[in-house]
């Protein structure tokens, strides 16, 4: 089971509206390399990891990539704080706005819903590991590409953690890969 | 690593002038400190996303942003995020080497300070789980402010 708790990973507080960066955020929402995607990918696949390191590890990460999804959502909603509908237009969001009005969807950038078939689920721990590598490392890219997009400090220090966070998951997930190799799955 | 060949250079001095307040990265290496030169600080390890000395790999050079608590509460809650930040990357490296003895007793000590630091907090400012409700007299558990909301100050929860 789950339990909550009344706080972000990492502090988070945005002061200064910025629609079109909110709008770059959505990507790590419900884009295709997207913290939802990960939390889901992981967590979904912990069930046929083969050991307990496996399943201890794909289920952690799941968890802490859950908290990610928060903080992602947070910048979000702090970053159109006060938006006018007109201010929305002009920075692209208004097709969003006619759906969701003030509300925060999981979707990209571009406004696409969330879609499961961005990962998957082969039961073997080999080839779901590769992938967990891999999505690891894009969503380590898609950081990179919001900080050369970020203006304001505020956007950029949860960035800067969140990206590192890719590093350390992508180097757990490459020794439980390399440790399954060993054992000859 | 990631980024062997990563000779990018920030310019500090411009970056501190435009209101941004990043460590120069070689500083921030000498001001490391560890208990067993593997681990950082919660502190240093909260600030920048990752505990492990050597698994650090900042962007362009690009270290983090100092988080300057405004008062005794964000201090607190700072602490805490501090404490579970590090017990959650200890876990995972935890998950596959639980051999690790020494990494473990980090493990215990850091999670111990975390309990006593949450208690402390539910007394004086409210609970941040569920079951730190029964610190208070009334039932504060659904009272703002949430963790994504910042009401023209930082809130934080």
């Amino acid at each position: 089971m789950f339990k909550y708790m009344k706080t972000l990973n990492y502090p988070i507080n945005i002061k200064k509206k910025d629609l079109k960066m909110a709008k770059y955020m959505y990507t790590q929402f419900g884009g295709a390399n997207s913290e939802l995607a990960a939390a889901l990918r992981y967590f979904s696949q912990k069930f046929s990891m083969p050991d307990e390191k496996g399943k201890a590890l794909l289920n952690d990460i799941a968890t802490e990539e859950l908290g990610h999804v928060e903080m992602i959502c947070t910048m979000i909603k702090q970053l159109t704080k006060g938006a006018s509908v007109e201010e929305l237009k002009m920075a692209g969001l208004g097709d969003f706005y006619s759906e969701h009005g003030m509300g925060v969807y999981p979707s990209n950038a571009s406004g696409e819903p969330f879609t499961v078939t961005y990962f998957s689920v082969t039961g073997d721990p080999i080839a779901d590991l590769s992938e967990d590598m891999a999505a690891e490392q894009k969503a380590r890219a898609v950081y990179e590409n919001l900080i050369e997009l970020a203006t304001d400090k505020d956007v950029l220090a949860p960035l800067l953690f969140l990206r590192q966070r890719e590093i350390v998951h992508f180097n757990r997930f490459k020794e439980l890969y390399e440790h399954y190799k060993k054992k000859g799955y | 690593m990631l980024f062997e060949n990563n000779d990018y250079n920030f310019d500090y001095d411009l970056l501190n002038l435009a209101g941004f307040n990043f460590n120069r990265p070689e500083k921030f290496y000498t001001t490391t400190t560890s208990t067993n030169g593997r681990l950082v600080t919660p502190e240093e390890g909260l600030q920048r996303g990752n505990m492990w000395k050597e698994e650090y790999v900042p962007y362009k050079g690009l270290t983090y942003e100092k988080v300057i608590p405004t008062n005794e509460k964000e201090m607190m809650l700072f602490k805490i995020m501090e404490m579970e930040f590090a017990v959650n990357d200890l876990n995972l490296y935890l998950d596959l080497h639980p051999e690790d003895s020494e990494i473990y007793e980090k493990f215990k000590e850091y999670t111990t300070t975390c309990i006593r630091l949450k208690d402390e907090y539910a007394k004086k400012y409210g609970p941040l789980t569920l079951s730190e409700t029964v610190e208070n007299t009334n039932y504060e558990w659904m009272k703002n402010p949430w963790p994504w909301e910042n009401n023209g100050g930082s809130m934080y929860v």
